[in-house]
């Protein structure tokens, strides 16, 4: 195993066990009983996700648990978009949303690694993740096409998560020895290109404000630049641009949100060193 | 009349032995069928008295897969003849909801699990299906609640006929 299959696996695992933690954090709380089901199953998906892939570079001395709640936050690689807060129903719904297309694009493109190990639980989690498409979808579909507050709500919260989806795509480390080493297919940033194409009609077929703009009620646009860039429109929540320039979350640059789920996270295994579950 | 070495006698039998031990290992989650009904059992070797047993997760983050390792290991290691065994998972290929028996299936239906259609499911095609049999009345005037059930490999139905809240098994 290469130092670069360790670190873009790694990433790969650490989106999933983040945002699966955030979805997690529904259980019990969530607008009605379907969805706080939905949210404990698409949480148990992700999470399992995770763990699969890290058993894939798992080895003497760190175990799968032990990477995944092993490590200090700041060793984490997830996309900074999958740390933050579930804050209401209408982000978690715009990220969720975004996330699942973003894997699905993503993970299109990694079925196609050489790599059979990597290539077998891909196409696994392809087969699931399905599931995860279509219950997002429905989900946007119904608000995008709800009363005036659910609009604006959802518009809003997109306008937040899309400000920040870009991070998903930000290179891997070691990337470039990856695509050398020839086993990772599409590089981040042809992917980046692909999402942006996929949101740009994907939003416009909902009637959200997006590369067109024609919600005018909104309370806040995005749009893609030229560069490829995304960039927040005025009255956007958004909290940073899309991929800091000295490298987010693929660098181990994350927030506060980071440490605060950490905390909770990893608190039983901190507190039970050694303890088997 | 074939005629076989000593060596080649006992190691079909302890392979035919494993195979029989494996149908009273149970789903975790779905006692009424077998590991072998679910066709998560991919293959068996037997090298001397050395078993090993590949295992095909039907869902990736499913908890039961831990469980279901410990149930074979053991279930095989009271077979005659073997002293040592293997457990190995595998994800190729993809466990797929049509590996699942047509006594698989049937049991399923009689535990109210409506099963999976038997087709083979490509993946631009996965989602639930577009007519649910009710498991306790055979009703197809049913509805889907959520695509998200108890566990990772059931959805939420609802039978208009009879009115009970049932369960699908996804296809996937």
């Amino acid at each position: 195993m290469s130092r670069a299959f360790e670190a873009v696996v790694t990433a790969l695992a650490d989106d999933e066990l983040i945002l699966g933690h955030r979805h997690s954090e529904w259980t019990g709380y969530a607008p009605h009983i379907e969805e706080d089901v939905a949210f404990a199953s698409i949480a148990q998906d992700e999470i399992g996700h995770a763990s699969s892939y890290y058993s894939l570079i798992a080895g003497a001395g760190h175990d799968v648990d032990a990477l995944a709640l092993g490590r200090p936050a700041d060793a984490y690689r997830n996309a900074v978009i999958c740390e933050r807060p579930n804050t209401d129903w209408a982000f978690t719904l715009a990220r969720h949303w975004l996330y699942d297309h973003a894997d699905d694009i993503r993970s299109q493109a990694l079925e196609q690694t050489s790599e059979p190990k990597l290539r077998q639980l891909v196409t696994k989690i392809r087969r699931e993740e399905r599931y995860h498409l279509l219950h997002a979808d429905y989900w946007m579909k119904r608000v995008a096409q709800g009363p005036v507050e659910a609009r604006s709500r959802i518009a809003s919260a997109m306008a937040s998560a899309f400000a920040e989806a870009g991070g998903l795509f930000e290179p891997f480390e070691l990337e470039q020895e990856a695509l050398e080493e020839g086993w990772l297919p599409v590089a981040s940033p042809v992917l980046r290109t692909r999402f942006l194409e996929w949101a740009t009609s994907a939003l416009d077929e909902l009637g959200l404000p997006g590369a067109t703009g024609r919600e005018e009620t909104a309370p806040s646009e995005f749009v893609a630049s030229s560069s490829g860039d995304l960039i927040a429109g005025e009255g956007s929540l958004a909290k940073e641009p899309a991929v800091v320039a000295e490298g987010g979350g693929r660098r181990g640059r994350h927030t506060d949100d980071l440490r605060e789920l950490w905390i909770a996270m990893t608190t039983q295994y901190r507190e039970n060193e050694g303890a088997t579950w | 009349m074939v005629t076989r070495t000593a060596a080649e006698v006992p190691h079909a039998q302890i392979e035919a032995a494993i195979w029989s031990a494996l149908e009273q290992v149970p789903d975790p989650e779905i006692p009424a069928v077998s590991v072998l009904d679910m066709g998560m059992i991919r293959q068996v070797d037997v090298d001397g008295d050395h078993a090993t047993v590949v295992v095909l997760p039907t869902f990736t983050g499913c908890p039961a897969i831990a469980i279901i390792q410990e149930d074979v290991a053991r279930a095989v290691s009271g077979v005659q003849g073997v002293r040592r065994v293997d457990v190995e998972t595998s994800f190729d290929p993809p466990w797929t909801s049509d590996r699942i028996t047509a006594a698989g299936r049937s049991k399923l239906r009689n535990f109210g699990l409506a099963p999976p259609d038997s087709g083979a499911v490509l993946i631009g095609e996965i989602g639930l299906p577009k007519v649910a049999t009710c498991p306790f009345c055979g009703s197809t005037d049913t509805h889907s609640d959520s695509l998200f059930g108890p566990t990772p490999c059931r959805a939420a139905y609802h039978c208009n006929s009879c009115r009970n809240p049932f369960e699908q098994f996804k296809p996937v």
